[in-house]
């Protein structure tokens, strides 16, 4: 069966596409559900606030929407664009794109729902503080959509980027291993910086007086949890910028592939690690705010303990990247 | 449901108002693609946000299932409809595509832009 390069090139679009929005609608969903799921346990609480409620459920789902948004873009650009000299290197190029894209939303869209429930419960809990509360929650959604902005800038540089005279053999593999490595590793720390904005959000409302602390705290805790997905940017632009040197042997594609895989998943676990260590310490620091300092050294300890295994997962895949 | 009402048009107007303003300024500078591109993106971006507040209390107003259909329907058509200004822009060279892509983030960028400047200036915010 002879399959042209060009015919190539649109059907890796195409799954590209597909596979950019069919997962990164996922994250957004979920999350918009579970804050419509918090609002509606907040109307019950407070019934007589339920516009207030609304309102902070209306922003904080327009805020969590865009991991949703940016895979959107990401797909669309995919199904109409245009390759003027295709080959079968920029077909593995648009398919990691559409990996990354997908994958890269997924943490951070269920992540941005975090924030928005508890603002919702908190607003019924203290209505005096809902301007406070709101603020609060946008920042964390904010931060939690940090990932999904990487993945998009990985999936842009992978479909736009001239990548000239590659050898297919074994280049192809470090594209897809790029939106691997990126979009897995962005699962975690999207999903871990929504659980520290939403135990923020939580301590806020228990206790207003503490706002200060709580949200500086919540950054820390949530800009350490995006270290992970740092690490797979990382290893994503060394897989896309490092030239690799012709090789028919399969092994040496796979290696490549598997440095993608093996930063992706090693990513995950201490996203959320991080983002459960910033949480507690975010919670505990709005009930008992004398011990704000005691409980961030924790919380930076146990974070730099759980970081470690995405330091060993960077570690392998720059071995099988540079060594193997 | 006044104040889901008023978040709306607050966000809705000054989306539009800005975009207007940038397009104008893009168009005189010469850059009418740009112009175009952005107007066009955020006139879409303000009907998602006007649909998502609209079919809130639709939603709940209903029985269980209908609710999920409605919802699921609801969610299809918005994104469908945040699809047109990118293919459009892609089709047509009238529009710029990074334009109108940074047009459907308008509402977004309004209401993190909005809480930022009420951190930055907050005394002056109270005073407003």
């Amino acid at each position: 069966m002879n399959i042209e390069v060009q015919t190539v090139v649109e059907v890796a679009a195409y799954v590209g596409g597909g596979l950019a929005m069919g997962f990164g609608a996922i994250g957004a969903a979920i999350g918009e559900g579970y804050t419509a799921a918090r609002a509606n346990e907040a109307i019950s609480r407070n019934p007589k606030i339920s516009g207030d409620i609304f309102k902070t459920m209306l922003v904080g789902q327009a805020v969590a929407e865009s991991a949703s948004i940016f895979a959107l873009v990401v797909a669309i650009l995919l199904l109409f664009m245009k390759v003027p000299f295709p080959t079968l290197l920029k077909a593995a190029a648009i398919l990691g794109a559409g990996i990354s894209m997908g994958f890269g939303a997924i943490g951070s869209g269920i992540g941005s729902g975090y924030p928005a429930a508890e603002a919702c419960c908190g607003i019924a809990r203290q209505p005096a503080t809902a301007s406070r509360l709101t603020t609060n929650m946008l920042i964390g959604s904010a931060v939690c959509q940090t990932p999904a902005i990487f993945s998009m800038v990985v999936a842009l540089m992978l479909m736009f980027i001239n990548f000239g005279g590659a050898s297919l053999q074994p280049t192809w593999a470090a594209y897809l291993g790029a939106g691997l490595s990126m979009g897995l590793a962005a699962i975690g720390s999207g999903f871990g910086g929504g659980l520290a904005a939403g135990a923020s959000c939580e301590g806020i409302s228990r206790n207003p007086g503490t706002a200060a602390s709580v949200t500086t705290i919540m950054l820390v805790g949530q800009a350490v949890a995006q270290t992970a997905s740092i690490f797979g940017l990382l290893v994503s632009f060394i897989l896309m910028f490092k030239s690799f040197p012709e090789s028919t042997a399969l092994s040496a594609a796979m290696a490549l592939l598997s440095a993608g895989i093996c930063m992706g998943f090693g990513g995950i676990g201490p996203g959320i690690g991080n983002g459960m260590a910033a949480g507690g310490a975010v919670q505990w620091v709005a009930r008992n705010v004398e011990h704000a300092g005691d409980l961030m050294r924790i919380m930076l300890v146990g974070q730099a303990v759980s970081q470690s295994t995405a330091i060993y997962a960077m570690v392998v895949s720059l071995v099988l990247i540079f060594v193997v | 449901m006044e104040p889901i009402r008023q978040t709306q048009k607050k966000y809705a107007s000054r989306a539009m108002t800005a975009a207007i303003i940038i397009g104008l300024v893009f168009i005189l500078a010469g850059q009418k693609p740009l112009g175009k591109g952005f107007i066009l993106g955020t006139v879409f971006s303000v009907i998602n946000f006007i649909l998502m507040g609209e079919t809130l209390p639709m939603k709940m107003s209903k029985s269980r299932g209908k609710t999920f259909f409605f919802t699921l329907f609801s969610m299809v058509f918005r994104y469908a409809l945040m699809a047109v200004p990118l293919i459009v822009a892609i089709k047509f060279e009238q529009f710029n595509v990074v334009a109108a892509i940074f047009g459907i983030f308008m509402i977004q960028i309004l209401i993190l832009g909005d809480h930022v400047l009420k951190i930055i200036w907050p005394k002056r915010q109270q005073r407003i």
